[in-house]
């Protein structure tokens, strides 16, 4: 049994850790007004750089430090120059867009060259404790202290007393006033981008030297506790990134002291939504301080939507419906399923984020509603299958909006950081709410698809029902859009300020939206737990939610018939080219980063 | 190269600037000459704020040529625009609001790399503004709207201009401190820096300026010695009228 000056000290180590992670995201944000969703991934490879260093080259410490940092540096100027750059003159999203894709391509180069097997990252360091008062300290807890000490002396003497570091906060304050005193702004974003990644590598190594065990899965969650740091301190400001992260490292630390291991990630994410709802700047931000622009205006790439005259639709569907009456192969119809029902998924994001402009990275949380409601409905209470995939949608539609909510009131890429957290939260509620959702064991033996008595046992007749549902879905969007308050939703994505002065309540149509994306996400979650017959907190995650909305940007945001297509594009390629499943990660984000750079409107444009 | 005293220092000719589908400037031609105060005057979207963006590189015009002491910006970014020596008070001062006003006025100097005699352009500062003395170590966005006017034009003197340019600086500004800055901008360009500046305050304006350009919805509708213009019906009509209501 540790004690609490145990728990403090480990509390503060971690929160060390995290600092030097979110520091870099503060810089990155106040200079750029982005949020860098790479952050993890670049200290994913700074751990295993260190593996390199250490168990190959056979490094001593100080060097390995050097090294990391050094080659850190190197892929975060490479990023910025050829991943962001291209995009300074592009919509908000497009940069956003852009380091989600690069950290896709990033952790999975990582894990394609070192596989996803756990490493031992050694430490180097003799493996003695010191006691002090109640507690032990250990040479790597000083260690991981000295470095996060001296990088923030480092970092406040280099913005305090150098040109550069001047230059960095004037433009972090006014990037055009900035450059109307001759700053150059690529040079001071380069120089952020070089110093983030440096101290997210050298963070990353830590840990591994911490744990003792560096793997792929790293990089999320390091993005997460940054971000949660960063957005705690308040984005941007660089001492409350620091402060931010001992915080969550401390809250982190007593929660797992009184509840346990499985905890410490849903106290990170509570910490987010509290902070998020309350005092959306950060704790040290000063109350009538407006957010950081430009969290504001079209978050979207304006264009004129491809139009696709109704026969050619008609002859689509119909043939997609009779397809399973043809010599298809089983796997056809399989990967085909598995389009319709990430065309659902498609279908809800593409409302909520394109057609109400809120960009949604925790819509797999929807899919998990879904899929918990339906499986135990059907499993426990005996509800027929059709009736609990109903339930499944509306549970979700209902739960969704409520859990959402909070973030209603939040703009640009606060709503994603958001929706990301309430997505991690409703997993890690799922893996902790053992009474209902049998916790980590997850629910096996899900009863098969049936309608009305008939079991839906082969592939075509599950083919059928997937795809009538997704018909039905799409028809029912295309209706809504048409509607008035399509035109209502539209209004409020381009213009929230305006929308709200004709008199349109934000509230009222952001929680519309939700229930009808909610719905159409749940179904598809539904229908996937009774297909897949086995279900647990991870089956619906992050990645998922990455894939959809890469699928929507595909498609065009917004645009129904584009989610259909963009998720039988991004489904159906990869099996029609036979391309290994460990590949396949790394294409969706070169997909994202291409579509990004050379066609954000997507296939059919966005609507 | 040798450029006569005759040739202006700025030349904008046959500016057409567009904001997507939207057209802000027509043919939008103007000249600063040498040790000139110039200023150019029109109402509320009309394309002044454009202008001044327009000269410093922040945006691009679709055609027409701006030349700077006979070379050309076109193509040039902000910053190197800056270093040929134009400096900027922008609309709405836009100090660094986290930083003390001694940084905000260093950063002006940001392009000089002579440390001594930027030590001494300070001092020079302080006792052209004096008021800025005991408020050195203060966040500029603490200060009052004047003072951060102050520190805006402090701020631009510090890079040695051949050309400032302002929007708008007397704009929200208490009457003293209108006919400060006025007379400050009289002081500046007596010591040889030619000046381009924005106004809607057309009569305050012509007080001190040379020579004055009246902008229409992105066309020059006027333009002259601003003694003859001051009593030209057609800018009492246009734009003084509202001033001397007010
Ligand atoms: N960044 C911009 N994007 C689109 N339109 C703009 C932008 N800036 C200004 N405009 C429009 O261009 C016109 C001229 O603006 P501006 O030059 O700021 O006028 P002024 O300074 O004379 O008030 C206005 O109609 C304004 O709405
Ligand atoms: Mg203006």
């Amino acid at each position: 049994m540790s004690s609490w000056l145990d728990y403090t000290i480990n509390g503060l180590i971690v929160g060390n850790v995290y600092a030097l992670v979110a520091v870099g995201l503060a810089l990155i944000f106040g200079v750029s007004r982005l949020i860098n969703f790479a952050q993890g991934s670049i200290y994913l490879v700074g751990a295993y750089i260190g593996w390199v260093a250490v168990v190959q080259l056979h490094t001593p410490l100080p060097l390995t430090i050097i090294f990391v940092a050094v080659a850190a540096a190197l892929v975060g100027l490479i990023i910025e120059r050829f991943g962001l750059r291209p995009l300074q003159n592009s919509v908000r999203i497009a940069p956003l867009l852009a380091t989600i894709g690069i950290s896709f391509v990033l952790d999975q180069l990582v894990m394609l060259t070192f596989s996803p097997n756990p490493r031992a990252l050694p430490s180097q360091l003799p493996d003695i404790r010191f006691q002090i008062g109640g507690g032990t300290i250990g040479p790597l807890d000083l260690l991981i202290a000295g470095v996060g000490i001296s990088s923030a002396l480092l970092l406040f003497v280099f913005l305090r007393y150098t040109k550069l570091g001047w230059a960095v906060r004037a433009a972090s304050q006014d990037r055009d006033a900035a450059m109307q005193m001759g700053v150059d702004v690529n040079r001071v974003n380069q120089t952020v981008f070089g110093i983030a990644a440096a101290l997210g590598g050298v963070s990353g190594l830590l840990v591994g030297m911490y744990y003792n065990q560096i793997d792929t899965a790293m990089s999320l969650q390091a993005t997460l506790k940054g971000v949660v740091a960063e957005v705690v301190g308040g984005a941007g400001n660089v001492p409350g990134a620091v402060i931010g992260s001992l915080l969550l490292g401390l809250v982190e630390s007593y929660g797992v002291a009184v509840f346990g291991t499985s905890y410490r990630n849903l106290f990170a994410f509570l910490l987010l939504v509290v902070v998020l709802v309350l005092r959306p700047n950060g704790l040290f931000a000063s109350a009538r301080q407006a957010p950081p622009e430009p969290l504001t205006g079209t978050f979207i790439a304006p264009s004129r939507p491809v139009r696709i005259p109704r026969w050619a639709l008609a002859v689509a569907v119909a043939a997609f419906a009779i397809l399973p009456l043809l010599p298809v192969s089983f796997y056809i119809l399989q990967t085909l399923i598995n389009a319709w029902l990430l065309g659902m998924l498609a279908l809800s994001l593409t409302l909520v984020a394109g057609t109400i402009g809120q960009v949604s990275l925790g819509h797999a949380a929807l899919l998990a509603i879904g899929a918990y409601t339906s499986a135990l409905l059907s499993l426990t209470l005996n509800i027929p299958v059709g009736l609990a995939i109903v339930a499944g949608g509306l549970m979700s539609a209902a739960l969704g909006t409520i859990l959402i909510s909070p973030s209603f009131r939040l703009r640009g890429h606060y709503v994603s950081i958001a929706t990301l957290a309430i997505g991690e939260i409703v997993s890690l509620v799922i893996l902790n709410w053992e009474s209902v959702t049998r916790g980590p064991i997850g629910i096996s033996g899900i009863p098969p698809l049936s309608l009305f008595g008939y079991d839906l046992i082969s592939p075509a007749s599950v083919y059928w029902f997937a795809y009538a549902v997704m018909v039905v879905l799409a028809l029912l969007q295309s209706r809504l859009l048409g509607s008035h308050l399509g035109r209502s939703f539209r209004a409020i994505r381009d213009d929230d300020i305006a929308a709200r002065a004709y008199g349109l309540s934000l509230n009222r149509y952001k929680s519309l939206a939700f229930i009808f994306g909610g719905f159409a996400a749940g179904i598809s979650g539904g229908i996937a737990a009774h297909l897949y017959s086995y279900i647990n907190h991870e089956t619906f995650n992050t990645q998922q939610s990455i894939l959809a909305l890469t699928v929507v940007i595909l498609g065009g945001l917004g645009n129904v018939v584009g989610a259909i297509v963009g998720a039988v594009a991004l489904v159906g390629l990869p099996e029609m080219f036979r391309i290994a499943a460990e590949y396949r990660i790394l294409i969706y984000g070169i997909v994202l980063l291409l579509l990004v750079r050379f066609r954000p409107q997507g296939l059919l444009g966005t609507i | 190269m040798s450029t006569s005293a005759a040739e202006p220092l700025l030349a904008l000719s046959n500016v057409n600037t567009f904001y997507g589908q939207a057209q802000v400037h027509f043919d939008l031609s103007i000249t600063v000459g040498r040790g000139h105060i110039v200023c150019l005057l029109g109402g509320n979207a009309s394309g002044k704020s454009t202008t001044m963006k327009i000269i410093l590189g922040l945006v691009k015009p679709r055609s027409g040529e701006v030349m700077f002491d006979g070379a050309s910006l076109i193509g040039l970014t902000t910053p190197q625009i800056v270093r040929r020596g134009i400096a900027s008070v922008p609309e709405a001062r836009r100090l660094f609001a986290d930083m003390s006003v001694r940084e905000n006025i260093l950063m002006g100097a940001f392009v000089r790399n002579d440390r001594g005699a930027v030590a001494q352009d300070l001092d020079k500062m302080l006792t052209l503004f004096p008021k800025l003395g005991q408020r050195l170590s203060q966040r500029a966005g603490s200060l009052s709207g004047g003072e951060q006017q102050m520190v805006a034009m402090a701020r631009a003197l510090m890079s040695r201009p051949r050309l400032i340019v302002m929007d708008e600086p007397t704009m929200g500004l208490s009457p003293l401190y209108v006919d400060r800055v006025l007379e400050l901008i009289r002081t500046i360009n007596q010591e040889g820096v030619s000046v381009f500046m924005v106004e809607q305050n057309a009569s305050l304006a012509l007080e001190i300026a040379h020579e004055a350009y009246v902008l229409q919805t992105g066309r020059i509708v006027l333009s002259g010695a601003a003694r003859t213009l001051k009593d030209d019906p057609r800018v009492r009509d246009a734009y003084l009228g509202g001033s001397e209501a007010a």
